[in-house]
């Protein structure tokens, strides 16, 4: 089997006749003329070209005249001669207009005749042709030898000939000048060399030489050129040629038995393509093979033209990457391969131009396609350097290509090779069919890898691993993208897993990322782990386990009530997360309000009490609330405690409580509690804390303490006497027999004189079975202290009448009986009386001088002086005070004794003025508006009293 | 990129045991179920770590098929290690180690560091090679034995990399002159020579004039 059968063959290029240029001028330039002219005829070359080359937008060809040609696009042939006998060798450099030729000029003495090796500047004209910058003799010594090939790196510092003897010189220096030049043997072998390339890799420069039976290196740009020998095949004349770099540069030596390629320091790989190669060159990535035609195939079209198939020769050109034969072909007798103008050009003995002309990639894909070579055809697209779109498109075809064909594991590779540029849903929506799943599944995991996937694709994923029972690609999927980022929607994620009942997984997932509401949620309403979730929140930072403990808390409390409140007492004190490693983290924890937790314990009030307890313990400041509800807690207890004992002991604790002094503010509150739970001894505390000793009594009223009654009497009477007025009007109203205490009260009341005796009698008449014996020591007692009163206030009436009449007695004398001053001493200085003297009719008398000097008014004794001036500024007080109305109402208002207040005013003639008014219809009215003061008066006096 | 070593290996065995699969699986850690027919040699190339050192593995793939044989032969020499396959469902590719062994003993270095891969090992169900047998061959011939699939990946790494550390095991012990490169040894190219291996002086300097002349 022939080698070469084994790659694909394609048909990649395009043959084609050049053509003459259509008329000598004028034509549009091309280089194949428009094919609509029949009579274009072909382009024929000159006869006897013996070597070509091209570059420069040219094709190059010596004759065997000595004439040079040049070919350009437009394809209008020019020449000249060059030498005069013949041209062997060309090298046209493709970066610089200069070209290398050696041939002959004479025919010298010798037999052989000595080739000159000739260089031109293209760009130069002199007289027409281009201008030669140097010639100078190819062979270096006096041995006649054949120049077999040439070569010039495109630096232009080197060039390298080979002869057939085996030599190879090297030309060193600036190649387009002599004096800068150097040439020497580089090279003496036995065999003759037949191919020669620079390579330049860096810095380094390396020459290939190879001959008829070995190939060596040479690193040219160092000292010493050191020397690799790299194999010992050879090959023939034109039958090397040096790769681009998508073949690294690779020197190609085409043998007859396969094709090696070599690294200057090694050989690399080696393809055998069979049959005796005449010319190897490289086009633009490919490998152009002239082969002679041995054994020509029986497929070959073009067998059956001519059976005498000497001179008939195959030219393949190989893709050495991608490994299809991109076309083969057979021609007659090849002179040459040449490359130009984006083509390849083969040059036949004839004189014919034959031109091929790549495919573009596009036509080259549908071909592919079309034989469904998918796998090739990518390879292609990837090494012309294909966009991504195109690639995609290739996948998608190729995705196709095999899902029609029910291969549906290659489809979903290929369409994951898509990924990123085909919309997926376009894949999706093939695979989404129950028996596809796994394919569906590994695309999926790939769009998600790439981070391309949506929330939508999430969820189709997690939903395939679950149909598929898939647990442990679940896992991976899950755990093994957690680790760095996230490639998917992770709630989106965690609601499939949870909707799948994948629980652990979901779990997983929300605690990675810290969705520590799905956490618990799954937690707490599908697996009911309470200790695990209890656990978990315990560890989240203070605010989301707060909000969080709000939240679930009752969950938890109802099923792991002691845990749960160990949390919120670490929560509402001094809470830290608890994560291995952090606790000797100094920073003060947090605490959350304690009152807000209250209503989780609902239906635990065991767990309540201790959590309020250890609160109100632990953190003196808790809010209100807390003691709020713990006294709650503890009277509830208390009112449903049966064992006397315990129930003492609630007692205590529930006072103590009351006792703290935490109530002071909500003092309804915690009596309204109290009342609730009918807890005497806190509703009186709080009673006799709120000073009200009326309701205390009241209260004792109602439970017919009859003692305690008295008790608080005698306790608060003093800050309110009204307590005894009413404990009387409690205890006549009494049906039950409680002398005793209506005794008592009557006593105490007689003692402050807290009412009239008249209302103690009315309030007493209210009951029926009250007795005067209960009344009469108290009536006794007060009708003697009244009747004492009485006698006394006669006996003051009596001496204020009998003052008065001396008065009036007195002020009658002065005014009526002569005065008689027989004082002999002076009331100031207490010595004899002299003249002058000064006499008052209060029977003072004094020196003048002694009046004088003390006398502040002449009319007034300086003696009695003093003691008038006092009277008369109380008449005047009096006087003033009267007509203060507000004055008067408040000590009125202020007063025990209203009465006497009244009587004081009136005293003082407030009434003076009103009773001035005779006027009948004004006196009317004063007379009402008498009556409705003194009905006032008398309200107030009843109520001070 | 820089290594301390560069391994030359070759990979043998009859047409179709999946050789140039094991290389694609290797360096570009992908499968292709249609594969054309290795056409002479190919080439792969891998940079693999063993203790601490990198070492760039330069892999020859080579054709299976009779035809090939003189060429393939050619690539023997230079070589330092050998992956020798054979397709664990097909029993004549394993008859036919003997004499692929006897090619590589002729042709290569006598430290050349073989390995006997049975391929194709997901296709338990067409076995035909029980594994026995393969670790008979090897035992008897000294070879390290191992079974892959270059399909699912299975035991590939391990198998080059394997490789790799016995012929470092090897240096390391002396056994290869690592400055001859038909052993198919190489040092880095800014490599300090390790101690276990000591050249001489002049050895090295002649190598780096050799390796450096093109910088100067």
């Amino acid at each position: 089997m022939a080698a070469y059968l084994q790659w694909r063959r394609f048909v990649f290029f395009d043959k084609e006749l050049v053509k003459e240029p259509q008329g000598n001028d004028g034509a549009a330039p091309g280089a194949a003329p428009a094919s609509g002219t029949a009579a274009s005829k072909f382009l024929c070359l000159p006869p006897g070209i013996t070597v070509c080359d091209s570059g420069r937008g040219s094709l190059v060809f010596g004759d065997m005249e000595g004439q040079i040609w040049f070919l350009p696009r437009s394809l209008q042939l020019t020449g000249f001669q060059a030498y005069k006998l013949r041209v062997t060798h060309l090298y046209q450099l493709k970066q610089h207009n200069i070209l290398a030729s050696v041939g002959e000029d004479e025919e010298g003495i010798n037999p052989l005749v000595c080739p000159q090796v000739k260089i031109w500047n293209l760009e130069k004209r002199d007289g027409g042709n281009p201008l030669c910058t140097r010639i100078f003799p190819a062979i270096p010594g006096t041995e006649p030898t054949v120049v077999s090939c040439l070569t010039v790196h495109e630096n232009l510092n080197f060039m390298a000939i080979g002869f057939t003897d085996g030599s190879v010189t090297l030309n060193k220096g600036d190649i387009t000048r002599d004096r800068h030049s150097k040439t020497q043997i580089l090279h003496k072998g036995n065999y003759p060399v037949t191919g020669l390339a620079f390579r330049q890799a860096g810095k380094t420069t390396h020459l290939f030489v190879v001959t008829t039976e070995n190939v060596q290196s040479y690193i040219v740009s160092g000292k010493d050129y050191p020397r690799v020998e790299l194999d010992t095949h050879g090959c023939g004349l034109r039958c090397s040629a040096l790769s681009d770099p998508s073949q690294d540069l690779q020197f190609i030596v085409a043998g007859d038995e396969c094709v090696y390629l070599y690294q200057p320091d090694e050989r690399g790989p080696c393809f055998a393509f069979e049959g005796h190669k005449l010319i190897a060159h490289w086009f633009r990535g490919y490998l152009v093979i002239v082969c002679r035609d041995r054994k020509v195939s029986p497929k070959s079209e073009f067998t059956s033209r001519d059976s005498q198939s000497s001179d008939k020769q195959i030219l393949n050109i190989y893709d050495l990457c991608n490994k299809f034969i991109a076309y083969s072909a057979v021609f007659e007798d090849v002179v040459d391969v040449l490359a130009e103008w984006g083509s390849l050009y083969v040059l036949t003995r004839d004189g014919r131009v034959h031109a091929l002309q790549e495919k573009d990639t596009q036509t080259k894909l549908e071909m592919l396609f079309k034989k469904n070579l998918f796998e090739m055809a990518i390879n292609l697209a990837k090494s012309q350097h294909l966009d991504s779109d195109g690639l995609a498109q290739i996948f998608m075809q190729y995705g196709d290509h095999l899902y029609s064909k029910g291969n549906h594991d290659g489809a979903v590779q290929q369409y994951i090779r898509t990924i990123g540029k085909l919309e997926p849903s376009y894949v999706i929506r093939k695979f989404l069919d129950a028996q596809r799943i796994h394919n569906l599944t590994a695309y999926l995991q790939t769009l998600h890898r790439q981070s391309l996937a949506n929330a939508d694709h999430t969820t189709l994923l997690l939903n395939c691993y679950t149909k598929l029972k898939d647990s442990s690609k679940l896992e991976e999927f899950i755990k093994t993208k957690s680790e760095s980022e996230v490639h998917f929607d992770v709630e989106t994620a965690i609601k499939v897993l949870r909707q799948a009942g994948y629980y652990s997984h979901a779990l997983y997932l929300a605690e990675n990322h810290a969705h520590h509401e799905w956490y618990l949620k799954i937690q707490l309403e599908d697996i009911k782990n309470y200790q695990e979730a209890l656990q978990y929140i315990g560890k989240l930072p203070f605010e989301q386990a707060e909000s969080n403990m709000k939240r679930y808390g009752k969950i938890l409390m109802h099923h792991i009530p002691e845990q749960t409140t160990q949390l919120l007492k670490g929560l509402c004190t001094d809470y830290r997360p608890s994560l291995e490693g952090r606790g000797d983290r100094e920073a003060p924890g947090c605490r959350a309000n304690s009152e807000e937790f209250i209503p989780i314990f609902a239906n635990n009030p065991r767990e309540l009490k201790a959590f309020l307890e250890h609160m109100s313990e632990v953190q003196p400041d808790s809010p209100q609330g807390i003691y709020d509800t713990l006294l709650e807690l503890r009277l509830q207890n208390w009112a449903h405690e049966k064992d006397p004992q315990v129930k003492e002991k609630l007692h205590a604790e529930a006072i103590s409580l009351l006792k703290s002094g935490r109530f002071c503010n909500v003092f309804d509150k915690a009596l309204v509690l109290c009342q609730m739970h009918d807890f005497q001894d806190g509703v009186l505390y709080l009673y006799e804390q709120g000073k009200l000793f009326q309701q205390i009594m009241h209260y004792h009223m109602q439970h017919e303490q009859y003692r305690q009654v008295i008790a608080v009497c005698e306790r608060h009477g003093e800050q309110e006497p009204s307590l005894w007025e009413q404990a009387l009007s409690y205890f006549a109203r009494k049906e039950e027999d409680c002398k005793e205490y209506v005794a008592a009260v009557l006593k105490h009341i007689e003692n402050k004189n807290l009412m009239p005796p008249l209302l103690v009698v009315q309030t007493l008449a209210h009951n029926s079975t009250a007795t005067l014996s209960v009344i009469r020591d108290y009536l006794v007692q007060k009708l003697q202290k009244q009747s004492q009163q009485i006698a006394q206030d006669e006996l003051r009436v009596r001496r204020y009448r009998e003052e008065t009449t001396r008065i009036r007695q007195e002020i009658q004398e002065l005014k009526a009986s002569p005065k008689i001053f027989q004082k002999t001493k002076c009331s100031i200085c207490n010595s004899a009386l002299e003249l002058p003297s000064v006499h008052f009719l209060c029977g003072h008398s004094f020196h003048q001088h002694c009046f004088e000097s003390y006398s502040e008014s002449d009319a007034d004794c300086p003696t009695c002086l003093p003691e008038n001036r006092k009277v008369m500024d109380m008449i005047r007080a009096q006087e003033q005070k009267r007509d203060l109305h507000d004055q008067f109402q408040h000590q009125l208002k202020c007063s025990n004794d209203s009465f006497s207040v009244i009587a004081d005013y009136f005293g003082r003639g407030v009434f003076n003025k009103l009773t001035l008014l005779t006027d009948p219809p004004t006196a009317r009215l004063t007379t009402s508006l008498e009556a409705g003061l003194q009905r006032d008066l008398l309200m107030h006096s009843r109520r001070g009293t | 990129m820089t290594y301390a070593y560069l391994f030359k290996y070759i990979i043998i065995g009859d047409t179709g045991v999946g050789k140039s699969c094991l290389l694609l699986q290797f360096t570009d850690k992908r499968f292709q179920p249609v594969h054309d027919l290795t056409i002479g040699v190919e080439f792969g190339a891998r940079m693999v770590n063993i203790d601490g050192k990198q070492i760039k593995l330069q892999i020859w793939d080579t054709a299976g098929q009779e035809s090939f044989r003189s060429i393939t032969r050619s690539y023997y020499r230079g070589a330092a290690g050998a992956l020798l396959v054979y397709d664990i469902t097909r029993r004549e590719t394993f008859n036919h180690l003997t004499s692929w062994l006897e090619d590589a003993r002729q042709h290569s270095s006598s430290n050349m560091v073989i390995m006997l891969i049975g391929n194709k090992s997901d296709l338990e169900s067409r076995r035909d090679v029980k594994r026995e047998e393969g670790e008979a061959f090897a035992r008897e011939h000294g070879l390290i034995f191992m079974e892959t699939s270059a399909k699912t990946a299975c035991n590939v790494e391990e198998a080059f990399i394997n490789t790799a550390k016995e012929i470092y095991r090897k240096i390391q012990q002396g056994l290869f002159d690592v400055h001859n490169e038909a052993n198919g040894i190489k040092i880095g190219p800014q490599q300090c020579i390790s101690t276990s291996v000591g050249p001489s002086a002049s050895q090295r300097n002649s190598r780096d004039v050799g390796s450096n002349s093109g910088c100067c």
